[in-house]
């Protein structure tokens, strides 16, 4: 499908310039009455075809046609095929020439275009991965610090000391797995192959399960919930939306300084689910805002901080998992204070209806 | 104590493994561990297991097979572990007759929970999965199976035929998750294109019906894109009585 509109596109691009080029040179030969001009509007027409289109195929055929047009109609005798005349074989093989050394040059720059958003792409990766290691390195310590004294020195420390660290090695491994969660979605929706299963979903039960997962983690924080009475179905992979819901409430709580409340709403308006979460905290940095969901991936710097968080990584995965719905999201202050992540789910299963 | 519930653990990850049995010993069971899917099976067949915790992912044949062949001719227990992101598979392996599953990474308390539930259930309901006394009871929520009859904190709540239908169903596997097709066959005897959506605006009836809130402890678990898990029974119901 993709293909053979592109080869319409290159045809069509192909003779529209022969065109121009065939109706510039008759306009010249009327109003200049010289031949001089022709050759080199035919060489421009040709470049500008193998510029645009794509391999040396077009390009050629763009020579050949520019060789026969300028032979038929512009060289003497008029209106008549003749290579009989050496300058007329001459001029086609120059322009042959021309032509192949023009396409050879542009698919050389494409060729390296290509590469350098390969690298690029290569480097992003490489950075998302420096920045997980390092994230990752801080729990792994505290695991593997805790758990490796506790099985040397038992008895050095006290009962409380000992709770203590378990502790900390229950949450760590608690944060570990959720970023590994995290990453998981990432990889798989990312690799792009991948289609998500849209299946029919009851938003109170969505809802329900968000809050039974969220206050299990944090069960200090009390979230206002705002939805519609009646009984709403959107088609979504629950577990995904599931995932970028937690997401965001979790980083209105590790981030929004000063947080006392803190809601979520979902809005219907025309065939759209409006998902909004709001807290009253301090709000995101300007200069963060831009790249909230791009995280590490946009602009190549390490996202990871000392005080563990992972929200450069929580919420591009929110991102990616909308994206992946086809939906949009994003992220603004309010103007009394705090923030607003804010995105929609088409209510309406599109094409891929079963 | 020699009559202690045999639970068996396949799971090839040795630490996995050791954990899961380290926590049945604690929990007073006895525990046998096998690493392949053929330990498992030989020791399944030598020992005769109470409960069989079944990790899907085994180096030699797939959990689900080894599941497959357990249900031909047994209705042991199973509890299969299994990965966050495979919803679908827990979905198959609960149709192919597991009792439950328990996403990895699990905590211990999670775990024992399920084991003791599951233990409890094909007890109680070794016949047909009605429970003793004609009544179910749980927090305050009374069912009478004679009067089709549904209560919560003494004040009845009026049910349509379906929607009591389902409510005993969920009660009769209180504890155990039960899939949305389970629940439609079950119901509706059929499967077609709406039956799910059928499902759902019931449940969302019966929810709103027994005032159920968002993020709350409620009778009825909405396991996302697996099912509905009724809540175990307890005797705080006994109360009123």
């Amino acid at each position: 499908m993709q293909k053979s509109y592109r080869v319409i596109k290159n045809i069509l691009i192909t003779v529209a310039i022969i065109c121009v080029c065939f109706a510039l040179c008759l306009i010249i030969q009327k109003f200049f009455k010289t031949g001089e001009l022709i050759p080199a509007v035919f060489v421009l027409g040709t470049f500008i075809t193998s510029v645009i289109t794509d391999g040396y195929t077009y390009g050629i055929i763009s020579a050949i046609l520019s060789v026969w047009a300028v032979n038929f109609a512009f060289t003497f005798p008029f209106f008549k095929v003749n290579f009989t005349i050496p300058e007329n074989l001459v001029s086609a093989v120059i322009l042959i020439i021309i032509t192949l050394m023009t396409c050879t040059l542009t698919a050389k720059l494409k060729k390296q275009e290509a590469i350098k958003a390969e690298s690029e792409k290569e480097r992003m990766r490489a950075n998302l991965l420096r920045a997980i290691s390092h994230d990752l390195r801080t729990p792994l310590t505290t695991i593997y610090g805790s758990s490796s004294a506790l099985i040397e020195s038992k008895n050095s420390f006290t009962d409380k000391q000992q709770t203590k660290m378990l502790e900390s090695i229950c949450q760590d491994a608690q944060w570990l797995s959720r970023m590994v969660e995290n990453l998981l979605s990432i990889t798989r929706l990312d690799s792009g192959n991948v289609n998500i299963i849209k299946t029919p979903t009851a938003l109170d039960e969505l809802i329900d399960s968000v809050l039974l997962k969220f206050n299990k983690r944090y069960p200090d924080t009390e979230v206002t919930i705002n939805i519609p009475d009646d009984f709403v179905i959107i088609p979504m992979d629950a577990v995904l939306i599931e995932q970028v819901l937690i997401n965001i409430l979790e980083n209105a709580v590790e981030h929004a300084e000063g947080m006392t409340k803190l809601s979520l709403t979902v809005l219907i308006k025309s065939e759209k689910a409006i998902f909004k979460v709001q807290d009253n905290g301090c709000g995101i940095s300007p200069d963060r805002i831009k790249n909230l969901f791009t995280g590490c991936y946009a602009n190549g710097t390490l996202i990871s901080d000392k005080t563990k968080n992972n929200a450069g990584i929580g919420l591009s995965v929110c991102a990616t998992i909308i994206k992946a719905h086809g939906g949009e999201i994003k992220a603004e202050n309010v103007k009394g204070g705090g923030a607003l992540f804010c995105f929609t789910l088409d209510m309406e299963d599109s094409e891929d209806e079963q | 104590m020699s009559n202690k519930y045999k639970i068996l653990v396949i799971e090839d990850e040795k630490n996995i493994n050791n954990l899961v049995s380290a926590l049945m010993e604690a929990n007073g069971y006895k525990a046998l561990s096998a690493k392949t899917a053929a330990d498992g099976k030989i020791i399944y067949d030598t020992h005769r297991p109470d409960l069989i915790i079944l990790d899907l992912g085994l180096p030699d044949t797939d959990g689900m097979c080894l599941l497959r062949e357990i249900r031909k001719n047994s209705f042991t227990p199973i509890i299969v572990l299994s990965a966050r992101t495979e919803e679908a598979e827990k979905v198959k392996a609960l149709d192919l007759g597991a009792n439950d599953y328990v996403t990895k990474p699990f905590g211990s308390a999670e775990l024992v929970a399920r084991v003791r539930t599951v233990l409890r259930s094909t007890r109680h309901s070794s016949d047909n999965g009605l429970l003793p006394g004609g009544k179910f009871k749980s927090d305050g929520l009374v069912i009478d199976y004679d009067a089709r009859r549904v209560f919560i904190d003494e004040a009845e709540i009026k049910l349509t035929q379906t929607e009591y239908n389902i409510i005993a169903l969920l009660s009769e596997h209180s504890g155990k998750v039960l899939t949305y097709s389970f629940i439609i066959k079950a119901i509706w005897g059929y499967n077609d294109l709406g039956s799910t959506k059928r499902l759902q605006v019931n449940m969302a009836n019966i929810r709103k019906k027994f005032g159920a809130k968002p993020g709350k402890k409620n009778y009825i678990v909405n396991e996302l894109g697996v099912g509905y898990r009724m809540c175990e029974q307890n005797d705080r119901g006994n109360e009123n009585d």
